[in-house]
């Protein structure tokens, strides 16, 4: 079973197996490298000339003022930030009280958090009623209710807004396959696009402030909405469709009543995702402005308070968990009856009961004010306390010499050499190195996308830093295997580990990405050991959560077929579990790569020389065109892991006759 | 055509492919299933050409990929055909605008599906009502007529569950009320016991014959359990290959076999509860005594038949005498033998 | 009638010579706040000073270079701090372009410069001349940098020369750039641990004067010119061979359109003026006594009438 090769249903054609051409072009590669060590590689090969290349960011500057000012572009999406605002005004007033339409907030956090409460009990019991009051009414105790609200505010608008769009162009593209086609690149650019490159197109043409973190948030989200909308449909079952038919469903109605209902599942997922990204997002929109949590995680880190900055964190993470875990909660309520006869109230209870709560709540903040707000005198932060005991932990003698003894070899022995290694490379042999790659996992296809999209990566001219943006990911990503996947290996032995480990997944997974860059430096400098650091703790979480789900979802037969083969452990992990789990597992190291090169750019913040810095400069000013050049080339070298992965996995699933 | 006739389909076709009627074009008539498939097309419907009077129950029975759900989905057009014409009630069903063809079903067509088609989202009163409500009825007739079509299949108190928390027959009375809600006078049944346990198929089989005798629709009903088909049916079409091997009543089909295959299928029956002694009665021969009825089973007659002396015994049916079964060919049935 | 005695009004307006008896818009004024402390609680203490006028104002955070395309557009109504070695060159862009103008400078002046925590001097006794900092270059060196001392320059887009300075003056340093003011701190913060000498860019005012006490080193002395001709300076042949400018300057900036919007605030914002102390005690009430932006305004207001009460007559 788990000997099957892919080989047959390639093109075996002119004689050449698929290997023996990557195989030749690596030798190409490396005589070409050893050419230019020895000085005998024109130069032309080695870095693309200054003068050859194209000047794609004032082509795309050109073009971007064409549709800006030419075409109006920008008076529409002027218009359109007046409705925006408009709506994200009542939603600041509502949830923080800013003095705007209808000037009736903030509404207070103890009828917020009854009401999480309730929602909570009703989707989960007891548990997620916790969970979900418990959030909130930490954010308030921990001094952090305004800011966490102004970010909510943001949040209640644009995951909406996402769902809406994405819906509705997850509906054309089930149903008009050009649309689909159309879509689908553009989607999959979405996807791989670093954040930078959203913030400031929507700056630029939605002023800064909330609307522009809107709009980016709004955007970022997309993507998953489309993709599990067109996923729902698609999987309808035909029977079902066909009794919409045979009960007479116009168009309309089959969408409506049958279609959308049955998809509920898939779309539930796709809000689920929809409210991971858009929290996500919302802290990185500091970054252009926007208030609330990210902006304060920003000043806090700004100057030097860890605590405080940590505690942020925690509010993000409880946040996140507590969206993700309700609405996952939402996706697997199923509707339970009512005897018939059940009187209205009873039908309508929990609906009754989160009423009820808010209006008290509401009534008695009038006249009890710490019901309302708590002041920074009632709050229960300890910042400098964690500060100190952060402080005190890094000055501890054995933490301080284990980490100069990392970073020195880490940076001395390992990154530094490689890296000069990758620089060293001529553009041409590394372009080939990398098509030879393509060819070898994926085949034909995803290597003709990797000769273009690294060819278009040597032409915009920033090849130095592309290379030390992949050098970056490469270097971390082959640690994070090192170590996530024996962790994956380890905890999938169990239940009780494989969940206590998905669940820190989950909890490193939300916990803002740049609160693990102040550590990092502080325990490795300003060096790239805290870069590969700080990207290790990101790309290590799917590889470890796709490893435990590949082994935990081996078909039992399988695994107990090997146990009455007499297999040992070690036997049936190395022969039957891991060969089985291995597309599972590809798409964990697809994913590690992806936030890799999404934490690269984060990175860019502990000093970097990578397309990330470059990225993070031109924020600062109107450059949309070098934005967007840069923006691709990240995106362009990820689509390229992406399609060559992906497809891998999905040949390997086919040849193992497992479904997705 | 008699007025009778309420699906009538004429050399219909029903290709998949690249361009099925480009192909249909080309007079691929005389080329076998695994012809046309070399040629790069599914025959899903080769060729048929059958009629369905009313009031009539017709099987169609056929292995998986016979082309029998093809067939009936061609019926009510949720398949487009390839080739040929199908008229429901003298009406050509191709040349129907998509309103016309909305308001067919709506009021005159009902299907119930193999793996029952419920929407999960709707409890079981809000899916039968489904089609009412399409079609626009106002809430609380729709509502009166679905209660009432419930009460009807047995589902009674059961009306606010939703279809997971419903056993698997249960379900499918439910898609059963569901097709009956707009009293269409064509019903179509895709195998709609097959996902049942045996016993539970049984059972359902009775129930949908207590149904049938109070509603004497027109019905079109595919199984691929030759069982079922004998039990049910007035008429069995057996399909092979997207065509149609032989269409007959069941004693004709299990006495004379229009083909080898045909003849597989009936190799393993139990003829003696098929055949009745209608199908027996010669016109040419007139018998003494006693007449035994012409809807009774060979089987029900054995000990009849074992005992008796006569050579010929007369058969009458509605009291009326229609001619005489020879006692050898029946006792022939009996024991099996051909 | 009415129609009439609007377009009367409106005429008598118009009429009036000054500016100082219209009313301010009721439209909020939009003031920008950014990621370092001194300037958000500055920003508050003017938000109140123009609430305890009448107006209405809101604040947004946005970053710090973006915010003069900002300020151009209207936008934003203001900027509180523009730093001369920081946002000059924005400054200065935006102002070509149009839309906002000079709103006068304040009485304190910045300083951004190589700098180094007390506990360098430990390692360094000769500091804070640049010369005693390159004969102990030695003691600056970290794993990477093998004999060279590793100077730790701002973010490469800050603009700060680094490098320049190096090779102009011949110093045996490599140069390495943080990515973010907050990676500066954390290498401080690290240092500071096991007292580990570092030297770092950093400026004035700022809260880290409060957190580490240092000084900046002292370079060449900054001539008019430095940055343009190599002849200036000691090293004849190099740019950047002297150190930043001691005292530069700390402005506001202001919208075009603010002065007819809001005459009266507009007024006060030219007359405010805050010095070195009074922004250092600004930041130092949130930095150190861990208040929020807006009570630390409140707070600081309160004990400073006399400061700016003048300010709003």
């Amino acid at each position: 079973m788990a000997s099957i090769t892919v080989d047959e249903n390639m093109q075996g054609g002119v004689g050449f197996s698929r290997q023996r051409l990557a195989g030749i072009l690596v030798f190409v590669a490396v005589v070409m490298t050893i050419l230019q060590y020895t000085g005998l590689l024109p130069s032309v090969l080695h870095r693309l000339p200054e003068s050859a290349i194209p000047p794609f960011a004032t082509w795309l500057d050109a073009m971007f003022n064409f549709v800006k000012d030419d075409l109006g572009l920008l008076a529409l999406t002027r218009f359109l930030t007046e409705g925006l605002q408009w709506i994200l005004d009542v939603t600041a007033n509502l949830l923080f009280g800013k003095r705007r339409w209808p000037n009736i907030g903030p509404i207070p956090w103890t009828a917020i958090a009854a009401v999480a409460g309730v929602i909570g009990y009703y989707l989960g019991g007891w548990r997620l009623a916790l969970l979900g009051a418990g959030t909130f009414i930490w954010t308030a105790l921990i001094g952090q209710w305004k800011i966490a609200m102004e970010t909510m505010s943001v949040l209640v608008v644009a995951a909406p807004l996402a769902f809406v769009i994405g819906l509705g162009a997850g509906i054309l593209a089930w149903k008009y396959s050009a649309f689909n086609r159309a879509i689908k690149p553009i989607l999959s650019v979405l996807q791989t696009l670093p954040f930078f490159t959203y913030l400031l197109p929507a700056v630029i043409f939605f002023k800064v402030g909330p609307t522009a973190g809107a709009v980016a948030t709004t955007i970022y989200a997309i993507p998953p909405m489309v993709l599990m909308t067109t996923l729902g449909l698609q999987k309808v079952s035909p029977e079902v469709v066909e009794a919409g038919h045979m009960s007479g469903c116009t168009r309309w109605q089959l969408l409506r009543h049958v279609y959308l209902p049955s998809a509920r599942t898939e779309i539930l997922v796709g809000v689920n995702q929809v409210i991971m990204l858009c929290l996500a997002m919302v802290v990185l929109t500091a970054f252009i402005g926007m208030p609330g949590l990210g902006a304060k995680l920003l000043a806090m880190m700004g100057s030097f308070k860890l605590g405080r900055s940590f505690e942020i964190g925690v509010t993000i993470v409880l946040l996140a968990v507590m969206l993700d875990r309700l609405s996952k909660a939402w996706v697997v309520k199923q509707p339970e009856h009512f005897e018939r006869g059940t009187p209205w109230w009873k039908r309508h209870a929990t609906s009754l009961i989160a009423l009820g709560a808010f209006v008290f709540f509401c009534i008695l903040a009038q006249f009890v004010e710490v019901a309302a707000e708590i002041g920074r005198k009632q709050n229960f932060s300890q910042g400098k306390e964690i500060d100190t005991a952060i402080k005190t932990f890094l000055a501890f003698d054995p933490v301080q010499n284990t980490t100069n003894a990392m970073r020195y070899v880490l940076n001395v022995w390992i990154l530094n050499p490689f890296r000069d290694f990758l620089l060293s490379i001529p553009t041409s042999a590394f372009i080939l190195l990398v098509i030879a790659f393509a060819l070898w996992l994926g085949g034909k296809r995803p290597a003709i996308y990797a000769a273009i999209f690294f060819s278009l990566v040597a032409l915009s001219g920033w090849w130095d830093r592309s290379v030390i943006t992949l050098y970056s990911v490469i270097s971390a990503v082959s640690l994070a295997l090192l170590i996530g996947v024996p962790i994956g290996i380890l905890a999938a032995r169990s239940d009780t580990w494989s969940r206590r480990v998905l669940l820190a997944c989950d909890t490193a997974q939300t916990f803002p990405s740049f609160i693990y860059l102040i550590p990092a430096i502080m325990l490795f400098g300003i060096t790239a050991t805290s870069v590969v650091m700080s990207i290790l703790i990101f790309a290590m979480v799917p590889l470890t959560r796709y490893t435990i789900e590949g082994l935990r979802t081996v078909p039992v037969e399988m695994t107990e077929a090997a146990d009455m083969a007499g297999a040992t452990r070690m036997q049936k992990l190395w022969k039957v579990q891991l060969p089985l789990a291995l597309p599972t597992m590809a798409v964990g190291f697809n994913q590690a790569i992806m936030f890799a090169f999404f934490m690269v750019i984060i990175a860019a913040f502990i000093g970097t020389q990578d397309l990330g810095q470059e990225l993070q400069r031109t924020l600062a000013g109107t450059d949309l065109g070098k934005n967007f050049v840069l923006g691709l080339c990240v995106a362009l070298m990820a689509l390229t892991f992406d399609l060559t992965i992906m497809k891998w996995a999905s040949d390997k699933k086919a040849a193992l006759g497992l479904d997705d | 055509m008699t007025t009778d006739t309420v699906i009538s389909c004429r050399n219909v076709w029903k290709l998949f492919g690249a361009d099925p009627a480009g192909y249909l074009a080309k007079k691929p008539e005389g080329h076998s299933y695994e012809d046309i498939r070399a040629d790069g097309y599914i025959a899903g419907v080769k060729d048929v050409s059958i009629e369905v009077s009313r009031g009539e129950m017709l099987v169609i029975m056929g292995l998986s990929g016979s082309g029998k759900s093809t067939l009936v989905r061609c019926f009510s057009r949720l398949h487009e055909i390839t080739g040929g014409t199908i008229e429901v009630e003298g009406q050509d069903i191709m040349s129907l605008s998509e309103q016309q063809l909305i308001d067919l079903r709506r009021n005159k067509m009902g299907m119930v599906f193999q793996s029952f088609g419920l929407l999960p989202h709707r409890t079981v009163l809000e899916n039968v009502a489904f089609p009412l409500e399409m079609r626009g009825q106002d809430k609380h007739t729709r509502r009166e007529r679905a209660l009432e079509v419930v009460k009807l299949v047995g589902l009674e108190g059961r009306e606010e569950y939703f279809p997971r928390e419903l056993s698997g027959g249960q379900q499918q009375r439910v898609g059963i009320a569901r097709s009956l809600a707009i009293e269409p006078d064509i019903w179509f049944l895709d195998e709609p016991f097959s996902a049942l346990d045996p016993l539970i198929r049984r059972e359902m089989q009775d129930e949908f014959l207590r149904l049938q005798a109070m509603l004497g629709k027109t019905i079109v009903f595919i199984t691929h359990d030759f069982d079922e088909a004998l039990r049910l049916a007035d008429r069995i079409a057996i399909m092979k290959d997207g065509a149609v091997e032989q269409c007959d009543t069941p004693d004709k089909i299990v006495l004379n076999p229009a083909t080898e295959y045909v003849r597989k299928f009936t190799e393993e029956i139990d003829k003696a509860r098929v055949v009745h002694a209608g199908v027996l009665a010669r016109d040419g021969i007139t018998g003494e005594g006693t007449p035994v009825d012409a809807s009774a089973s060979i089987q029900e007659l054995a000990k009849l038949l074992v005992q008796d002396t006569r050579a010929a015994i007369p058969v009458h049916r509605d009291g009326k005498l229609v001619g005489a079964l020879d006692r050898e060919e029946a006792l022939n049935v009996l024991v099996g033998a051909e | 009638m009415k129609k009439f005695t609007t377009a009367l009004s409106a005429g008598v307006l118009a009429a009036m010579p000054l500016a100082a008896l219209a009313e301010d818009s009721s439209d909020p004024i939009v003031i920008p706040i950014h990621n370092w402390s001194s300037q958000i609680v500055m920003s508050n203490v003017v938000g109140q000073i123009f609430e305890s006028m009448g107006n209405n104002v809101e604040y947004i955070t946005t970053d710090s270079q973006a915010v003069y395309e900002s300020v151009r557009l209207g936008d934003v109504t203001m900027e509180l701090e523009v730093w001369e070695g920081a946002f000059g060159a924005s400054f200065r862009a935006a102002l070509e372009k149009g839309g906002l103008h000079d709103a006068g400078d304040h009485d304190a002046v910045t300083r951004e410069d190589w700098w180094y925590p007390m506990w360098t001097k430990d390692a360094c006794p000769g500091l804070p001349s640049w010369e005693a900092l390159n004969d102990c270059a030695k003691v600056f060196a970290t794993a990477e940098t093998g004999d060279k001392g590793r100077y730790l320059d701002g973010p490469v887009d800050w603009l700060k020369h680094g490098q320049e300075r190096v090779e102009a003056l011949g110093m045996d340093f490599v140069v390495v750039n943080a990515g973010s003011a907050a990676a500066l701190w954390a290498e401080i913060g690290a240092a500071e641990a096991d007292k580990r000498p570092v030297v770092v860019f950093n400026w004035t005012p700022n809260f880290a004067e409060a957190v580490w006490p240092g000084e900046f080193v002292e370079f060449p002395e900054w001539v008019e010119g430095c940055d343009k001709d190599p002849a200036v300076g000691p090293n004849p042949n190099a740019l950047y061979d002297c150190g930043n400018p001691a005292k530069g300057y700390l402005k506001k900036a202001a919208w075009d359109g603010m002065k007819d919007k809001w005459p009266a605030a507009y007024e006060t914002l030219t007359k405010i003026s805050f010095t070195n102390a009074q922004i250092a005690e600004m930041a130092k009430l949130v930095d150190i006594d861990e208040m929020e932006p807006e009570e630390a305004a409140e707070a600081w207001l309160e004990a400073n009438p006399d400061v700016w009460q003048g300010w709003t007559s």
